[in-house]
């Protein structure tokens, strides 16, 4: 069997996609009054659509400098942490916990931390310099979010 | 006579010691950001809509102005300083622009661009001024069918026109649509694909999208390719002084592809990118030192900058008189000004001609900014560009994060942000063009809403599209244009089979 290029796997999922689409357009309930155009049309044209699209785009080949699955990784051995793709998981997954600590632990603190960590973890090594510019940057964020335009900010753990 | 008069109004606004301050902080944020390899106007613009959110939209609209011209000026910049283009709009620039700055004239081609934009922009503003008032009368008699059918060309058009593929962009798009009906039907109050969350009932705001979609993907593309390549070694600015044989060299080119660049930016579309390399391509062939170009000729750098310029401006004729965006960074200023109440269209002109005009004098006093303030300050400027990368993306981050929670104050918001700058990751890498996607979220509920109208009107009878002439030329131009980028290879090859 033949491996499947980059663009026929997003093309299936594509497909699964649109079929799950379609499947809750035909659950959109019909509106009590009868109308020339009921809210469910718009959609199912658009699942359609995108299962037609995602049947050109199995048929496409893929376009050269596109990852192609099992392709040649000559990605340097790198300690794990440091990979490339471990860059994005990581900071990923200090996004998801920066959003679910900003209100308990409050705007400057997570932000401060959140810059100043990542600045670290992507390799700057002057630490001094980091933690003034990020926690610069962040006090001067939230002093012109709260004070001068009364956007309201989680103070958290602070008392301010 | 009545344009001047609306132009002195407008000044008047635009004049206003706020409104002033307004633009020119605009123009130095836009052009810092513009500045930052990857991170282009769109983003700029994305990131200022929670700070104009408060504002009255005259004062917010003229801010983003300034930012969408600080953008286009900081991406040249880095495009002459670094060979890196913060914008596809000013790739032409840096044909010549880098080997400029190779020579040490980094200095001549920055006041170059400056010029050429300077130019490119006035000269594009007199066309917008006249152009803008008369396109809305004639968009006055659009009706849902006509909108619906121009929607779909706007779309098309950005989509043929996007150099990746085009079944690609259709998808981008498709999913806009798909991203953009989330939430309770306007029409019926029917939810529609809200999974049960009450989150989702409002929809997905457009800021999260299109923050996570371009920043915030951009920053995880960087930290991909190895925290945003090599520094690369940096030359000396050098004088920004013309000769006055170099100014007339440049008149010329700077002139035509100003009017050049306005039209191609009026088109749903074109704009800024493709102004600028027909700008850039059409000098080449007039001058007659054509093989010079791309060695660093000036002639190549006021080209494509006057066009972006001068398309930028003209891609505000169809968002201001129609209300239908025809670029992805216009579609994010649509975005921003209904956030902020205002929904431009043909009634724009009479219902907020504070708006209106007080965008179009500001846009000239952008113009002036961008000349005399920012271009001495550009050495400073640049010294943005030696901030240690790590710092530049973790607070990159911090400002996107803001940016949504400051908007919605919703910690869910946040994680689709985060979601959707992992989808647009895999845009990036997948070669899927992200413009199409981000116009189709801010047209798909307006489009949906339109052909419903539309078929409310005739009762059901889907030849209402065809019936009106206006509406059927659009439909089969937007058809024409998806065949487009289909005969164009089919033609090229005969073309080489005949030459053969």
């Amino acid at each position: 069997m033949t491996r499947l290029n980059s663009n026929q796997i997003i093309a299936l999922l594509l497909a699964l996609l649109s079929v799950g689409y379609l499947a809750m357009a035909w659950q959109i309930p019909a509106f009590p009054l009868p109308r020339p155009i009921d809210s469910d049309l718009f959609p199912k044209v658009l699942g359609f659509t995108l299962l037609g699209l995602a049947v050109l785009l199995f048929l496409e080949a893929p376009a050269a400098g596109e990852p192609q699955p099992d392709g040649d990784t000559d990605e340097p051995r790198e300690p794990l942490l440091l990979r490339p793709w471990s860059r994005v998981v990581v900071t990923a997954i200090a996004l998801a916990a920066y959003a679910l600590l900003l209100v308990p632990v409050g705007f400057v603190v997570a932000s401060t931390l959140l810059s100043f960590g990542l600045a670290w973890y992507y390799g700057y090594r002057r630490h001094g310099v980091n933690l003034a510019t990020s926690l610069g940057v962040v006090l001067a964020l939230y002093l012109t979010m709260t004070r001068v335009m009364e956007v309201y900010l989680p103070t958290g753990i602070l008392p301010i | 006579m009545d344009a001047l008069n609306n132009l002195m109004y407008g000044f008047g606004i635009a004049l206003e010691p706020m409104n002033i301050a307004y633009v020119f902080a605009g123009v130095f944020a836009g052009t810092i950001i513009g500045m930052l390899p990857g991170l282009g106007p769109i983003s700029a613009l994305a990131l200022m809509i929670p700070i104009t959110f408060a504002m009255e939209p005259s004062s917010g609209l003229i801010l983003m102005a300034g930012v969408y011209y600080g953008a286009i000026f900081g991406g040249s910049s880095s495009s002459i300083l670094l060979n890196a283009p913060g914008v596809a709009g000013t790739v032409a620039t840096s044909f010549d622009g880098y080997p400029m700055a190779k020579q040490g004239m980094a200095g001549k081609a920055l006041a170059i661009a400056a010029y050429a934009s300077f130019v490119g922009g006035t000269i594009s503003i007199v066309f917008l001024m006249m152009v803008a008032p008369m396109l809305s009368k004639v968009a006055v008699a659009f009706g849902p069918a006509e909108y619906f059918a121009l929607m779909v060309l706007g779309l098309t058009a950005v989509v043929s026109l996007s150099d990746k593929s085009l079944v690609k962009g259709l998808i981008a798009a498709v999913v806009g649509i798909m991203i953009s009906i989330i939430g309770i039907d306007l029409q019926t109050g029917t939810v529609r694909f809200a999974f049960g969350s009450s989150h989702l009932l409002d929809g997905i705001d457009f800021l999260v999208v299109a923050l996570g979609i371009f920043a915030l993907a951009e920053v995880f593309y960087m930290l991909l390719r190895g925290g945003g390549g090599k520094e690369q070694p940096r030359n000396a600015i050098g004088s920004l002084k013309l000769s006055r044989s170099e100014v007339g060299e440049i008149a010329g080119p700077i002139g035509r592809s100003s009017v050049l660049g306005f039209f191609t930016g009026v088109l749903p579309g074109a704009g800024a990118t493709i102004g600028s390399f027909l700008g850039y391509s059409m000098e080449k062939r007039i001058a007659k030192d054509g093989d010079t170009f791309g060695k660093g000729n000036i002639k190549g750098v006021a080209a494509p900058e006057a066009a972006n310029n001068a398309a930028c401006t003209g891609s505000f004729v169809p968002l201001l008189t129609l209300g239908v965006p025809g670029s992805g960074t216009t579609a994010v200023l649509l975005g921003a000004l209904l956030v902020m109440g205002v929904s431009p269209g043909p009634a724009m002109l009479v219902d907020r001609p504070d708006v209106f005009w007080g965008v179009i004098a500001s846009m000239y006093i952008g113009n002036i900014m961008l000349l005399v303030l920012n271009l001495p300050l550009i050495p400073y400027i640049a010294k943005i560009l030696e901030m240690p990368r790590p710092l530049l993306l973790s607070l990159i981050l911090i400002f996107c994060m803001v940016g949504v929670y400051g908007m919605s104050f919703s910690v869910f918001d946040l994680l689709f942000l985060l979601g959707f700058g992992l989808v647009g990751l895999g845009m990036r890498l997948f070669g899927f063009p992200a413009a199409p996607l981000i116009l189709a979220l801010i047209l798909g509920a307006i489009m949906e809403e339109s052909m419903r109208r539309a078929l409310q009107i005739s009762g059901g009878d889907w030849m209402v599209f065809i019936d009106k002439p206006i509406s059927m030329w659009l439909l089969i131009i937007a058809a024409l244009s998806l065949l487009l980028p289909v005969v164009k290879p089919m033609l090229r090859k005969l073309r080489t089979r005949r030459t053969a």
